[in-house]
């Protein structure tokens, strides 16, 4: 009988085409919004978190500044907005001289954006030299062999250190970051420079010559290849690598164009720019420097420091706020600075945020949703007055209520259901794209979206219920009707 | 056999009360061809609506072979419509949307009939009326006179034990009238009981059974045999 009442119900909507169309195009636009902020922001939130995830939730960093801080992210010059400034470098350079003009203007960081120009001699002068003379103190001051011994739970532990350097390549020149971790550091922590993995040539292979690996976007702006020679600080330097790249070119300049105020992205729109910039930006971000062995760099490079984190690895099942209370035992006892930083926490809170956020817009879209269902119910009630007779008719040969009832909420349920698989489709479609052009400005690079299994059957579940739901009044009232009222009914 | 007793009918009209029927008493037997007369307002169409269970009387009884039809609830009286009555109406009441065949065969797949079994009765009803050859046109695209041949097919493909037609030529040219007449009026041969509602004074001569009502009231209850005989008495007058 149902099967009967299903093929009524869709020769009525195959009769009111335009209708029918009009209702359903009201639900499709709803799940079309919500399946495409789900899947997005789902896809987002497996993004950002897979950057925790290669970087190891076992880490814990020890960073120069508390946490209410706000010096160190910009030093690190890894954020978007170093390497894409970075990338507008490349054709200011060798044109009117080395002025640093406002490199202050960010709070003592430096930021190569602020460069006009480089030639022979690109030597810091003016504001940026003071930026540069700040940085000085940027140290945790941290001994990391005495900290292993301090703290019994952490298994390795190093340090990294940036400068900022004049770097001059022969044909392009200008200030770079240059990263510092020492053999042991790229051994134990290799992923915390995202592998370190080579697109050209080799790692390091000798400690007593001046060698370089240089990140990808480096490379490209500085126009170098393995065997070339640069200049940083006046001492030379052979390139025996060139790093993969973790993030386009296209994309950072996507990500510039979409977010040019601030080039930081999701992360910082989170609040958590300080740490979280560190940690997917700052130490993750290899494209935007040049590496050169601490042991070397100590040597050659000395009195440049500009700043240094400890990294530290944690021991397996140990636990993490105990190990995180004893390195600041530790901090005290060496008459340190530094606050330790757990990258498990630190996924654990913009996990949380970013749910939060989608909670958020999904509700907001959910609006359009019940929007939709509001219109499904219009339709119905104004499809019951137009049927009353029909109704009569129906009863007169035989439906009971609860077929005319039943008729009117598959009616409205079809409706409903058929919005739902078009809207799955549209908004399946849209948030594929969405995902292309909102990775970069995310700072989550390229991302997919997340369309589940569970949202599939919950948006057609939910798509079917809504519609059934805002027909039932009018159903109920259809079912109610006399049937002789409804007979008489014009 | 439908039994009527003492059948009042009031509606609520507003603030007024409207009696329909004022204590009208009947007896319908099968196979036979009543016909009800009267002015407008009379009370033939609530007579009619109360005989096929679509509405229920404000006080008195409705029977139909022995059982109370007064009592049914709501799911009972659409069961009883469904398999012992078949409506034929002034306006034909066809379903817009579908097409006559699907119009015929809509009383059978609300009892839960199959839809190759269904379509198979209602080709067959539809060839009884003389339009199997119309069978995929919707209501819009035929004459008056096919609507309601269509309308008594989907009546009578349930093979119900009653007809109820209400002013079943009230729309159609003499020649049409005439056909849907004779229809309804080979019926009785089925053992079926038909009772139509008319103004058709034309009509009323071929009933076995003529009732005719007044504000509410039976005025006359005549057999053919006594319509035969007034019709002789007017003549030899």
């Amino acid at each position: 009988m149902s099967t009967n009442l299903l093929r009524l119900a869709l020769k009525n909507i195959a009769s009111r085409r335009t209708r029918s169309w009009l209702t359903i195009l009201g639900v499709l636009v709803g799940v079309t919004a919500v399946v495409a902020l789900l899947s997005i922001g789902t896809g987002v939130q497996e993004a950002v978190l897979q950057q925790f995830e290669d970087i190891g939730y076992d880490i814990i960093l020890i960073a120069p500044f508390n946490t209410a801080g706000g010096r160190m992210a910009g030093a690190m010059g890894g954020t978007p907005s170093g390497g894409i400034a970075a990338s507008g470098m490349a054709g200011r350079l060798g044109a009117t001289g080395p002025t640093a003009s406002g490199a202050s203007s960010t709070g003592g960081t430096f930021s190569p954006q602020n460069l006009t120009g480089g030639n022979d001699d690109p030597s810091p002068s003016g504001s940026g030299t003071q930026t540069f003379d700040s940085q000085r103190s940027l140290g945790t001051g941290l001994d990391a062999e005495l900290l292993l011994t301090q703290v019994p739970q952490l298994v390795e532990a190093g340090t990294l250190g940036t400068q900022i350097h004049p770097v001059d390549a022969g044909t392009t020149s200008g200030f770079l970051r240059v990263s510092t971790p020492s053999l042991e550091f790229l051994e134990a922590f290799p992923s915390v420079l995202g592998g370190f993995q080579m697109a050209e040539g080799t790692t390091f292979t000798s400690t007593t010559e001046n060698q370089v690996v240089v990140g990808a976007r480096t490379a490209d702006l500085l126009e170098i290849h393995t065997g070339d020679t640069v200049d940083i600080s006046g001492e030379v330097f052979t390139v025996v690598g060139i790093l993969e790249a973790r993030e386009s070119s296209d994309e950072a300049a996507e990500s510039e164009e979409s977010n040019p105020l601030t080039g930081q992205g999701l992360t910082r729109s989170l609040g958590t720019s300080q740490t979280t910039n560190l940690i997917t930006r700052g130490l993750g971000n290899t494209d935007d420097a040049l590496f050169v062995l601490y042991e070397r760099a100590a040597e050659v490079l000395s009195g440049r420091e500009a700043m240094s984190v400890t990294i530290t690895r944690v021991e397996q099942g140990a636990s993490i706020s105990e190990t995180m209370d004893a390195i600041n035992v530790a901090i005290g006892q060496q008459d340190a600075t530094g606050t330790p930083i757990s990258i498990q926490e630190v996924a654990d809170e913009i996990q949380g945020t970013l749910g939060l956020i989608e909670t958020v817009l999904a509700s907001i879209a959910a609006v359009a949703l019940v929007v939709g269902g509001v219109g499904l119910m219009n339709t119905m009630y104004t499809a019951v007055l137009e049927r009353t007779r029909e109704i009569g008719i129906l009863k007169s040969v035989g439906a009971r209520d609860r077929q005319v009832m039943t008729l009117f909420l598959i009616d409205s349920g079809l409706m409903g259901f058929l919005g739902g698989i078009l809207g799955l489709v549209l908004g399946s479609v849209l948030s594929f794209f969405g995902t292309r052009l909102l990775g970069p400005s995310l700072g989550v690079g390229s991302f997919s979206p997340v369309i589940s299994i569970g949202l599939v059957l919950g948006v057609l579940a939910f798509s079917f219920v809504l519609g059934a739901f805002s027909g039932a009044w009018p159903a109920w009232r259809a079912s109610r009707l006399n049937p002789v009222d409804a007979l008489a009914a014009e | 056999m439908l039994v009527l007793t003492d059948i009042h009918k009031t509606y609520r009209m507003g603030e007024t009360d409207v009696l329909a029927l004022r204590g009208v008493s009947l007896d319908l037997p099968p196979g036979q061809f009543s016909v009800i007369m009267g002015h407008s307002g009379s009370g033939k169409s609530t007579l009619m609506h109360l005989a096929g269970c679509l509405d229920v009387p404000t006080s008195g009884s409705v029977a139909y072979g022995g059982r109370n039809l007064t009592t049914l609830s709501s799911r009972e009286r659409a069961d009883f419509r469904s398999s012992e009555v078949g409506f034929v109406f002034q306006k034909y009441n066809l379903v817009g949307n579908l097409s006559a065949l699907d119009n015929v065969a809509l009383p059978m797949l609300l009892r839960g009939t199959s839809t190759t079994q269904a379509h198979e009765q209602a080709h067959a009803a539809l060839d009884q009326v003389g339009l199997s050859g119309r069978t995929g046109h919707r209501p819009s695209k035929l004459s008056g006179g096919e609507q309601q041949r269509v309308a008594i097919a989907r009546a009578l493909v349930n093979d119900p034990s009653m007809v109820l037609a209400d002013e079943p030529t009230g729309n159609l040219d003499t020649a049409t009238g005439d056909l849907i007449l004779a229809l309804l009026r080979r019926l009785p041969q089925e053992d079926k009981m038909v009772l139509v509602v008319t103004h058709n004074p034309e009509i009323a001569e071929t009933a076995d059974l003529l009732v005719c009502l007044r504000d509410g009231r039976i005025e006359s209850a005549q057999s053919q045999d006594a319509q035969q005989t007034h019709a002789s008495q007017k003549v030899a007058r």
